[in-house]
């Protein structure tokens, strides 16, 4: 699903983020990337999302290199990959729904096959009665998973997820993480990049790890 | 000729419900972005009113110079048409040889119709036109001599002052004067009035796009984290690019139809005084009105340029977000 080859990412010409970074993900894999802030997680993640483009070497998702895709392509990349964001980014002027409902209105989805989908995602994720609150009105966790039902519902082949888990106490992280594996049961490819190695030891997962931008561990699952 | 097996129409049926349905999905997004830019602009009525009435500010100064100027374009076909020729009899000449003068002036080949003038009628006529009557009526004897008004068959410039010349050589006949002088200078006036109104509706045009980039940039920054947000998820430029051109759309409508209604108050305002200042010097003339297709274009131009506006201030907020 993913492939890294040799690759690297230099700001400013001197400080290398990522330096020859060399791995695959199978299809259907979960996989957790660990390491300091500032390790390089999230500029792997964005390097995967292409919000940026490496410095050196080849990154390969789908059989596709992501650098060659033309800029008019990459809306369209980014359609099939599901991102949670450590902060949700989720829109406060529109309702839970609206949320949900926006990657499916960026595609162009019928609007009646659109509530079909976000009511199915947002039951997924336990929020089912409260489509019509506002996200200020959510607790922490409750933002992030409507979060998660945005990444999932135009059922993307890969879920990014950078922090999902970083200002909840333990109890929402595991269900935050259940939620993850459910959607790697039914072959969803599930990256997360988290620091919380307790919670990670505890779900068994292949890991990798970075630190100043190597590659110095990669754990296969137990 | 044989026939290769045909494709199976699964496929190719899948195929056209998919782009059709891609192809709805897109104007429902259309429609969608029309209604809720419109909604937005109208939460906030002063501020839109305000930059609608910029741009119709803008716009009425160049309407209103080329409504001008294409009244003078009519008018000056009209004189064209109506150019003529005086010959100004020698003085002296009674009213019997110029009425022989008149026939041989009739007989000259490209003159269409001849008028003669004695004295006494031009000297009439010249009261009335210029309100003199107690100041000439002093004078003793009559100054003015008597003429013929040549209207020619052909109004073209050349052929005309040819005719002069052929006129001019006839015994009898003291001068021959072109009416056309004037309606060169007319002509000139309104080539320069052309130019002038062209590089005002360039300026002007500019000004409403620089009103409209600069009321859509705020809007663009007021909503930069929804563009980003959206962005990550895959929306393409001109996903992220359509509210923001349904409002510059919008802006421009407004501007063109309170721009239009300017100007059609303005010229209501004007007719009266302009009528009356027409009827002093014995015309009739009034202020020429946008017609149709007049305000159709006035309109349809606003629109564009606030399209435009927008198109250029999400560009540029687009090109600065670019991935590295």
């Amino acid at each position: 699903m993913i492939v890294f080859e040799h690759v690297g990412k230099r700001y400013g010409g001197r400080f290398d983020a990522l330096a020859n970074l060399d791995f695959r993900v199978r299809r259907g894999e979960m996989l957790f990337l660990t390491g300091h802030s500032g390790a390089g997680k999230s500029s792997l993640l964005r390097l995967i999302m292409r919000l940026e483009r490496p410095s050196r070497g080849r990154i390969l998702v789908a059989g596709h290199d992501i650098d060659r895709l033309h800029p008019s392509q990459v809306p369209f990349y980014r359609r099939q990959i599901g991102v949670v964001f450590q902060d949700h980014q989720l829109l406060y002027d529109r309702s839970i729904f609206h949320n949900v409902a926006l990657p499916l209105a960026i595609q162009g989805v019928e609007p009646r096959e659109s509530a079909r989908r976000v009511r199915a995602a947002l039951d997924k994720v336990g929020l089912l009665h409260r489509e019509k609150a506002l996200p200020i009105e959510l607790s922490g966790g409750e933002q992030q998973r409507v979060g998660i039902a945005r990444a999932v519902v135009s059922k993307p082949a890969l879920l990014l997820a950078d922090e999902p888990t970083g200002n909840l106490d333990p109890q929402l992280s595991a269900d935050i993480m259940a939620l993850f594996e459910d959607f790697n049961r039914i072959g969803t490819t599930v990256m997360i990049a988290s620091h919380d190695l307790a919670l990670i030891a505890r779900l068994h997962h292949r890991t990798l790890r970075l630190r100043e931008g190597r590659l110095v561990g990669d754990q296969e699952a137990a | 000729m044989s026939r290769s097996p045909a494709p199976p129409p699964r496929g190719a049926r899948t195929h056209r419900t998919r782009s059709s349905s891609r192809f709805r999905g897109w104007l429902r997004h259309h429609r969608a972005m029309a209604l809720d830019s419109a909604r937005r602009l109208l939460r906030t009525p002063i501020g839109s009113l305000v930059t609608m009435l910029a741009i119709a500010i803008a716009l009425v100064l160049p309407a209103a110079l080329w409504l001008t100027l294409d009244s003078a374009r009519l008018l000056d076909a009209e004189l064209t048409e109506s150019a003529t020729l005086t010959a100004y009899l020698a003085p002296g000449v009674d009213a019997g040889e110029a009425g022989r003068i008149e026939e041989a002036l009739g007989a000259q080949p490209g003159v269409a119709r001849t008028r003669l003038i004695t004295a006494a009628e031009g000297m009439a006529e010249f009261q009335q036109a210029l309100g003199l009557e107690d100041a000439l009526a002093r004078l003793d004897d009559n100054p003015l001599p008597a003429s013929v008004v040549v209207t020619p068959e052909a109004p073209a410039p050349d052929a005309v002052r040819e005719l002069a010349e052929t006129l001019g050589a006839l015994s009898g006949v003291e001068e021959v004067r072109l009416d056309m002088a004037w309606i060169e200078r007319l002509r000139s006036l309104a080539e320069l009035g052309q130019r002038v109104a062209l590089a005002l509706a360039v300026l002007f045009g500019g000004g409403v796009l620089l009103v409209v980039g600069n009321t859509i940039r705020l809007a663009v920054e007021s909503r930069r984290k929804e563009i980003e947000v959206i962005t990550l998820i895959g929306a393409t430029h001109g996903f992220v690019r359509r509210p923001f051109l349904y409002s510059g759309a919008w802006y421009g409508l407004g501007g063109g139809l309170l721009a239009w209604a300017l100007l059609t108050l303005g010229g209501e305002w004007l007719a009266a005084p302009v009528s009356a200042l027409a009827a002093s010097y014995g015309a009739s003339f009034s202020l020429p009105r946008l017609g149709a297709g007049g305000s159709a274009t006035l309109v349809g131009c606003s629109i564009l340029l606030g399209w435009l506006g927008a198109w250029i201030a999400v560009s540029r907020h687009l090109a600065e977000v670019k991935p590295r």
